[in-house]
């Protein structure tokens, strides 16, 4: 089992994980490939193998007025293929995550069409990269809006009006609030599209009452034979959160305590939820776990140490 | 050193690049990574500054290659403008190309077929003013940041250092003593750092600063053992976070106070390993 960690480095000081200067200073994919090189390098040294990418490698390449940005793909060809070769090198597992602005299933055309086109691109980038069936694009189902069968419906002809890049690498992943398992299962069933089971999220929104076990299970069981499958683990923040608020009678801003909120991550990962869910998954098919915790590479390198100490039978299997 | 606007060929402006492209582009990312690399002939200087571009063997690129801007660190084989960095130049692209392609009239090369890093480059820039190296020390890549680069004074200013390495840097320096940061010294398994080196009439200092957060993942490169530094000679003074955060001036003060016990630094003489 291959654990993974998103986009931010922070177990070593100045690692960029693309380039972010505005469009008037020219910022380049090739200089995004350049940082995602000293980042491959330091997941080499520290035997990390699998990783989330920064969505926005090529800056502005779908901007529909900065047209100077939209020949990046082709421009870096040679660049993505020396990535690709290095991840291969390494044994990395990659993906990538668009940010929640990409709605497929949203009613308004001209937001689905971007959202398709930004799929479509990150599609291509993998495939640019030479990455195998197991380097996905993870996305959720989207808006309820007018209900959710409707808005079920209008993911599933979304994804079939996608180009062939973008409907292979496509993994569609539960959320916590809105789409739950059993809606995912659903446009499995229509699509084949590859499910992501996120364990919180599973938590906080299951209205079916699925047991985990069974969720997971059936997750994991929408992956092609020969591809590993993944899934996501965070722990929920249980901190006093800090609001701002203005006070009605003086107007001044005065800072609240409130209760948690279950949907947040934590820094760490909770080391005996952890082990619990591998206990509860034992004798599943084999699977990766991209961890979701503020604390990134820190919160990985520290839950293989956890596991080690407290489940030391369960550690021979996690890398 | 020379004149910095006195430059044949390719202009170089007095002002940042991006000050003539729009309202919107005023201003830069202060925190932008500077890769500092070295030049030390006159051909590949021309390059940058005529042709628009450098060259990192990936072999020997640095952990950190990327960056948005690159600086040259000009060997003593320059001269008056030798020892120091004096102009940098904001990144375009990266490109991987062979040795060969890069360099067609040497075909015959034997890295020829050697992958390098290709860096395109915008205008060089003359630094505000020079960054000297003031040991002669041998210089290799230094990532730090557009703000430090602007603000340095000697070349160990450009390293980014944890809050309270920064401020026993600061003490140190306000004290007037001449320390020279990460500081390689030869062990028989290879090379280590040390966090500070001051080098005294009588002996020679070094400075561990332990628990850093830089520290963390792949920054925990070889330190050296105390052992091993007595051994080569070294007076070693060893600091936790946790006491340089709250005991900052005994933490000066016993640098300090071993800096006369060995005899002082004798008016800034440096020496090199």
């Amino acid at each position: 089992m291959r654990l993974g960690f998103s986009v931010k480095v922070i177990g070593q000081a100045g690692l960029k994980e693309h380039d972010s200067r505005r469009w008037q200073n020219n910022p380049h994919l090739s200089v995004s490939l350049a940082y995602l090189r000293d980042i491959f390098e330091y997941l080499r040294r520290e035997g990390i193998a699998m990783y989330r990418m920064s969505s926005e490698l090529a800056p502005y390449l779908t901007h529909p007025e900065l047209s100077q940005f939209h020949g990046q793909l082709d421009d870096c060809a040679a660049e993505l293929a020396a990535m690709g070769q290095l991840a291969r090198e390494i044994g990395l597992r990659l993906s990538c995550h668009p940010s929640q602005y990409v709605v497929l299933n949203a009613p308004d055309e001209a937001l689905a069409a971007k959202s398709a086109l930004e799929l479509a691109t990150q599609a291509e980038l993998l495939d640019r990269m030479g990455l195998d069936d197991e380097a996905v694009v993870v996305v959720h189902v989207g808006g309820i809006y007018e209900g959710r069968e409707q808005a079920r419906q209008r993911f599933v002809a979304a994804f079939e009006q996608l180009p062939e890049p973008a409907r292979r690498r496509l993994a569609l992943e539960n959320d916590d609030t809105r789409f739950g398992v059993a809606d995912t299962l659903w446009i499995h069933q229509q699509t084949g599209v590859r499910l992501v089971f996120d364990n919180l999220h599973h938590h906080c929104f299951n209205p079916q009452r699925m047991p985990l076990r069974e969720a997971l299970a059936a997750c994991l069981a929408t992956w092609p034979a020969g591809v590993r499958p993944k899934v996501h683990f965070s722990s929920p923040r249980t901190e006093m959160r800090i609001a701002e608020q203005q006070d009605p009678a003086t107007g001044r801003r005065v800072q609240l305590l409130q209760p948690p909120l279950w949907t947040r991550h934590s820094d760490y990962i909770h080391p005996f939820e952890f082990i619990a869910f591998l206990r509860e998954a034992a004798g599943l098919p084999p699977f990766d776990v991209m961890l979701e915790a503020k604390a990134k590479d820190l919160a990985l390198l520290r839950l293989r140490e956890d596991v080690q100490r407290y489940a030391p039978e369960l550690a021979g299997g996690i890398w | 050193m020379s004149d910095h606007t006195d430059w044949p060929g390719r202009e170089i402006g007095n002002q940042p690049e991006w000050t003539d492209q729009g309202d919107a582009n005023r201003g830069h990312d202060e925190d932008a990574p500077v890769l500092v690399a070295v030049i030390n002939n006159g051909r590949d200087l021309a390059r940058a500054r005529d042709e628009g571009w450098y060259r990192i063997p990936l072999k020997r690129a640095p952990r950190r290659v990327a960056a948005e801007y690159l600086a040259f660190y000009q060997t003593g084989a320059f001269g008056d403008q030798g020892c120091a960095i004096n102009y940098y130049a904001p990144v375009r692209r990266f490109h991987l190309l062979t040795r060969a392609e890069l360099l067609p009239n040497e075909a015959d090369h034997p890295r020829a077929r050697d992958p390098y890093y290709k860096i395109e480059l915008g205008p060089l820039q003359p630094l505000p003013r020079p960054v000297p190296s003031r040991a002669l020390r041998r210089i290799a890549f230094i990532p730090t940041t557009l703000r430090r680069l602007l603000a340095a004074r000697e070349i160990n200013d450009l390293w980014q250092r944890d809050d309270p390495q920064e401020r026993l840097w600061l003490a140190l320096r306000e004290a007037g003593l001449l320390v020279e940061y990460r500081y390689q010294v030869s062990q028989p398994d290879g090379e280590a750092a040390v966090d500070f080196a001051l080098f005294c009439r009588d002996g020679q200092i070094a400075v561990l600063c332990d628990d850093m957060a830089s520290q963390e993942g792949a920054l925990r490169e070889r330190r050296p053992a105390d052992y091993e530094l007595t051994a080569a000679g070294w007076t070693v003074l060893r600091f936790s976070r946790s006491e340089l955060e709250a005991e900052l001036p005994r933490c000066a003060g016993a640098v300090i106070a071993t800096v006369q016990q060995l005899g002082g630094q004798g008016g800034g003489v440096m020496r090199n390993e």
